[in-house]
């Protein structure tokens, strides 16, 4: 009867040791999770280590890790956040954290300007068969990619692809269709000067590049009719040239600010109006 | 019976199981766990956190190999001013003390404040030989080539440095008594005479060719312009010729500026990556 007793106190030993270690495992991690909710960032990354350092079982690898990572990138953390997010996914226990896992990292880089590393990564998610079921999430992220990646046209491509995503998909087309193309631009400049300033709304700007031009064209064939070489070789490279390149260079230029206006107004758009998901 | 299977109940309640390294208590915030989780981070490099780590734990117990610790994540993290602020702190009893000392010398040279530093170093070395032989003097002699002013005589200087580096820091010593500097009169001069000289000197071939082309062709528009009868184009292209000439010289003259000033901070660059490759020339944790 002792004998057995005993063998019933050392397996209550046992059983008690373990379960009291997982209660202050679950404690450390709806703490740090506390944290968390709290946007107390720093001391939730700190906490969660804690938990990940205590916790052999492992049984909180993926959360904290997860966690983690979602702290860093709210720190704006990405190399650190991509890193923790790295390890959740390789402690993802079915395709449902494996994918959360993978599109988070997809969001950092969005995030982190390595678009193209982010498309990549969607593109892999895409030949994946785990992930059949998921495309529509896919391609609405490889849609924010190309926002970020300032490719409205590709945007709208993708977002088009998610059913439910009119809003941005028609955002996305009208972003494209205001934007001015810097080719067209800089083309016409080269056959008008100063039209392509004029294209841009630069009427100012485009009026005295071309009377700069007229000028100084007038003035080099004028030399040149007179038979003033060396006038009309030096009117002709250091003025005429110099105010036609300037009006290509100007043009250009023109373009790309506007266009940088219309990216920066969409997204303050994204960033403060827009309510769905964003990376 | 019935006692023994409480005690037995209460002290896996207080002691779960011992892994590895470590005791897993049921207060993940003991004092020793505390510990073994600031030592954790501090072996991953997050010196912040760590630092925080000790911070707790001395709250619970003075300890001055943990102030030390404290002190040498701020230097990790060059938090320099914390950093010696936490070094100066560790007691004279402890065995910490020396190191510390030094430590904190180190941290005042690294915060740049170098009149600082030398002030420190003159106070602490009264009746501290311990400063000597852990090769301060060497970084004592060695801000002097940093800062610029006049250096020591030669001999006066070498010979705090060791054996093995006093070729090198002759080099440095020679470059430090006379930096190769270029002449701002000379470029000014040069350009004078040939337009364009004066940056070819200073290694701007390039403005060199084209102050020279822009000063003669402009020159010659203004003089073929006066020939032929047309004063106004030769007024217009004399004046753009003095213009031309005269922003030369000066150009000239501030083009050895940025050039010397290159010169300076390239060398300052070698000496400082010179002194981190040497450990500062200290003894410690080497």
């Amino acid at each position: 009867m002792i004998s057995y007793f005993k063998y019933i106190l050392f397996f209550l030993t046992l059983f008690n040791a373990k379960v009291f270690s997982q209660i202050v495992i679950d404690n450390q991690y709806n703490y740090s999770l506390r944290l968390y909710n709290a946007e107390q960032y720093f001391d939730a990354i700190t906490e969660f280590k804690r938990l990940l350092f205590f916790d052999k079982g492992k049984k909180y690898e993926y959360n904290a890790n997860q966690y983690i990572a979602m702290s860093y990138k709210m720190g704006a953390k990405f190399s650190d956040a991509i890193r923790y997010f790295t390890i959740a996914e390789m402690n993802a226990r079915d395709n449902d954290e494996l994918f959360d896992s993978k599109i988070e990292i997809v969001r950092t880089n969005i995030l982190r300007r390595t678009i193209s590393h982010a498309i990549d990564l969607l593109d892999s998610m895409k030949a994946d068969e785990r992930f059949s079921s998921k495309s529509g999430e896919i391609s609405y992220w490889k849609g924010w990619a190309y926002i970020f990646n300032d490719k409205w046209d590709k945007a709208t491509r993708e977002f088009s692809k998610v059913d439910s995503n009119k809003t941005l998909t028609e955002f996305c087309n009208n972003v494209q269709r205001e934007k001015y193309s810097v080719t067209f631009a800089d083309i016409i400049s080269h056959i008008f000067p100063g039209s392509g300033q004029i294209y841009t709304g630069h009427y100012f700007s485009g009026i005295l590049s071309l009377g700069w031009n007229i000028l100084w064209g007038y003035l080099t064939i004028n030399s040149f009719i007179d038979n003033r070489i060396f006038d009309g070789l030096v009117i002709g490279d250091l003025l005429w040239l110099r105010f036609y390149n300037g009006n290509l260079e100007n043009s250009v230029k023109y373009a790309e600010v506007e266009n940088l206006y219309i990216t920066n107004r969409a997204m303050d758009f994204l960033q403060n109006g827009y309510l769905g998901k964003k990376p | 019976m019935k006692n023994s299977f409480f005690i037995f109940l209460i002290f896996s309640s207080i002691i779960f199981s011992q892994e590895k390294n470590y005791l897993v208590s049921e207060n993940l915030f003991s004092p020793s766990n505390i510990k073994i989780f600031a030592d954790f981070l501090f072996d991953q490099k997050d010196y912040l956190r760590a630092a925080d780590e000790y911070e707790r734990y001395l709250s619970f117990v003075p300890n001055d190999t943990i102030e030390f610790k404290i002190a040498l994540t701020y230097s990790l993290m060059n938090n320099f001013n914390e950093a010696a602020k936490k070094f100066n702190v560790i007691s004279k009893n402890s065995s910490f003390y020396k190191p510390a000392k030094i430590e904190f010398l180190k941290s005042i040279f690294q915060t740049g404040d170098i009149a600082e530093f030398r002030y420190k170093y003159s106070e602490g070395k009264v009746n501290k030989s311990y400063l000597d032989s852990s090769g301060m003097t060497s970084l004592y002699m060695y801000s002097f080539l940093l800062t610029g002013e006049p250096l020591p005589y030669e001999d006066e200087f070498i010979i705090n440095f060791p054996a093995s580096e006093r070729q090198k820091i002759k080099n440095f010593y020679e470059w430090g008594k006379d930096p190769p500097y270029n002449s701002q009169l000379k470029a000014a001069i040069f350009s004078a005479v040939i337009p364009g000289l004066g940056k070819i000197y200073t290694n701007e071939y390039w403005d060199g060719i084209f102050a020279f082309i822009a000063t003669l062709g402009t020159g010659y528009l203004s003089y073929d312009n006066f020939k032929a009868g047309h004063n106004l184009r030769g007024w217009i292209f004399g004046s753009l010729t003095v213009g031309f000439y005269g922003g030369n010289i000066y150009g000239s003259a501030t083009a050895v500026q940025i050039f010397n000033a290159h010169i300076r901070f390239n060398f300052i660059n070698d000496l400082k990556s010179y002194l981190e490759d040497k450990n500062y020339f200290l003894k410690i944790f080497n």
